[in-house]
């Protein structure tokens, strides 16, 4: 059953049944617990991944990686990161893998993408709340690229710690980033005042609140600024 | 990809432009005693305006205490419709259309949006509507994923918006289930069974000539790509097939989307509507597979149990307890009234986003139980699985560029 939804997988072309396909998902499930199950069955998918499949068929594939994707998957899947059609899916398994290589192989790859497919990997790392990818990420919003440096900010609110914060009052950004910079300090702010940091945070609240924000802004640092004044 | 992508950085040069441009509020400005004046009404304008969108454009279009300003949707002939419909309604021609909603969003003069677009998008609208300081009322199920939930949440709060979740039979429709536990007719109540599906599918239909109205890019939005089909993105009610509710990229099936409405009651009901899950627990019986989902209060929701009813609820009935108020709308209008009398009081409303987001985990923490097959623990205040790495990668699905959140 399982030779033959693979098979299947190979050739698959939109329009298919994929009836055959839940053998795959019998399997992640009959493997859990299973280590040895697992890595012969990654193995498998790896081997797929890496054919000549059809490009609905790596999109399924690429699924089921990110549901048991290890180290072992990394390389080939961050070989996908630069491909305009299935770097999304390439992510799509990476992103929520607890491999520090999955961490890695998108910082690796932010520098040789370019486009929506950097915002892409932009993204995936701030879900990932990759502190080590802060450096990288500050000069991009500061960068010429209006929408990577959108980009940047909104990863840098993900990630949300000391120094993603510490990047975000430094960055001199793109106008066109402004807004984004400004919420994604605000949600840095409200991390370190929960984790008890208190001066950082009024600093950061007293920064958002300098200059002419809007009005709702405006009150969002006040309030903020009220609660690092509390007991 | 389609030719009419609108991607980030062309939206990025054309938002300044957007925002810019003269609107005409209203060309009836005066009020009378029927209607506030201009001044007065509450500026709205709607994102997704297909099936569920029509209908909550016409109930807040109805409202004299809302001015109807402007419509969006990724197909023309959508929000053409839309756009004659409100204008009719006002007499005049005043209505602006979008097909991207970040044009609408930069928007200085309107109060407030509705979203009810496929389930997949309403994370990122309804977000980007908190930053650009929009108040919202968002069709159910507001959340794709568990990880949505708190970021919505977060939004709503840092710029203090009202965000009202968008079910309204969670008050209206369980009375006979809700009053009795409210009313301390049923003693302690252990626990409450909710009936609901299917759980939504990969969707594999085959590439159709895509029609000249549809920006199918931005339909698609934060979803894996797939070529242009019909059914894909038919917005019936089904789901079981041949509608966006019935696919997993874009909704969790019935277990979501009336799901949204069952948990939502059953949540109501047995009053934990502010907790979340501490644990799901997998029954593979003889009779079939059920969950139940405990409560760090010691209440049960069970999904699916067999020999229960929809909504059947456990208590002591022997044992009386004292009546508590029953929480309900403000307002007059029903659950539409509710969020508008909370845009001018700046109140919650009764499905605030919190209280929505803790009800739709209920059908993504289910949904992934089935599909692991397995019971899982809880951690509402990590909000993850503690220990458990491959339930916990279920918690989000990477965004496609260039969708972020």
């Amino acid at each position: 059953m399982l030779d033959k939804a693979l098979e299947t997988v190979q050739s698959l072309k939109y329009g298919d049944d994929i009836e055959p396909l839940k053998a795959i998902d019998d399997a992640i499930v009959a493997t859990h617990g299973n280590s040895d199950g697992r890595k012969q069955l990654e193995t498998q998918m790896l081997e797929v991944l890496q054919s000549d499949a059809t490009r609905n068929g790596k999109d399924y594939i690429c699924r089921k990686l990110r549901l048991i994707g290890s180290e072992e998957s990394v390389p080939a899947l961050a070989s996908l990161l630069s491909d305009k059609e299935l770097s999304h899916m390439a992510r799509y398994a990476l992103e929520s893998m607890p491999s520090d290589a999955a961490g890695a192989a998108l910082r690796e790859a932010l520098p040789k993408v370019d486009g929506e497919l950097k915002e892409g990997v932009i993204s995936s790392l701030g879900v990932r709340q990759d502190d080590r990818s802060v450096p990288a990420l500050a000069a991009l919003v500061s960068g010429e690229d209006a929408a990577i440096a959108k980009s940047a900010s909104e990863a840098l609110g993900a990630i949300r710690t000391t120094n993603a914060a510490k990047a975000l009052v430094n960055a001199r950004p793109n106008a066109a980033a402004a807004a984004s910079v400004t919420d994604s300090l605000l949600a840095c702010a409200e991390s370190l005042l929960a984790a008890g940091d208190k001066a950082t945070a009024l600093t950061i609240y007293q920064k958002v609140s300098s200059g002419e924000p809007p009005k709702y802004v405006k009150l969002a640092a006040t309030r903020g600024m009220l609660a690092c004044a509390a007991n | 990809m389609g030719t009419n992508r609108s991607s980030r950085r062309t939206f990025l040069k054309t938002a300044t432009a957007a925002a810019a441009a003269p609107y005409v509020i209203t060309s009836a400005a005066l009020g009378n005693e029927d209607r506030p004046a201009a001044s007065d009404r509450i500026v709205m304008g709607g994102i997704g305006i297909g099936n569920m969108g029509r209908g909550d454009q016409g109930a807040f279009l109805n409202r004299g205490d809302v001015q109807y300003v402007a419509a969006c949707d990724v197909r023309k002939g959508v929000r053409e419709a839309a756009k004659g419909k409100i204008d009719g309604h006002y007499k005049n021609s005043d209505c602006q259309i979008y097909n991207d909603f970040r044009e609408l969003l930069a928007r200085d003069d309107i109060d407030a949006v509705h979203v009810a677009t496929p389930d997949h998008w309403h994370a990122i609208m309804v977000i980007e509507a908190c930053r650009a300081g929009k108040d919202v009322y968002c069709q159910k199920p507001e959340t794709r994923t568990l990880r949505e939930g708190p970021l919505m949440v977060d939004a709503a709060r840092r710029y203090a918006r009202v965000v009202s979740g968008g079910s309204q039979r969670v008050l209206e429709d369980y009375r006979k289930v809700v009053d009795p536990c409210w009313n301390g007719e049923l003693g302690e109540i252990k626990s409450i069974n909710v009936n609901v599906g299917p759980l939504s599918q990969h969707c594999n239909l085959p590439k159709e000539d895509q029609p000249a109205d549809i920006d199918w890019d931005l339909w698609l939005g934060p979803a894996p790509w797939a070529p242009y089909n019909s059914k894909r993105c038919d917005g019936n009610f089904g789901t079981s097939g041949g509608s966006w509710r019935s696919y997993v990229d874009y909704s969790g099936g019935g277990m979501t989307d009336w799901g949204a409405h069952h948990f939502g009651g059953a949540t109501f009901a047995i009053d934990v509507r502010e907790l979340q899950p501490e644990e799901v627990i997998y029954h593979d019986s003889s009779d079939g597979k059920y969950l139940t989902f405990k409560y760090p209060n010691g209440r049960q929701i069970t999904h699916n149990r067999p020999g229960k009813e929809n909504m059947d609820v456990e208590g002591t009935p022997g044992e009386k307890r004292e009546p508590k108020p029953i929480p309900t709308y403000k307002g007059t209008g029903g659950i539409y009234g509710d969020f508008i009398e909370c845009v001018k009081t700046r109140e919650r409303p009764f499905r605030d986003i919190e209280l929505a987001v803790n009800s739709v985990m209920v059908s993504h923490l289910g949904i992934i139980a089935y599909a692991t097959q397995r019971s899982l623990q809880w951690d509402a205040a990590k909000q993850e699985f503690p220990g458990d790495e491959e339930a916990n990668r279920y918690l989000d699905r990477a965004r496609r560029e260039p969708w972020q959140l």
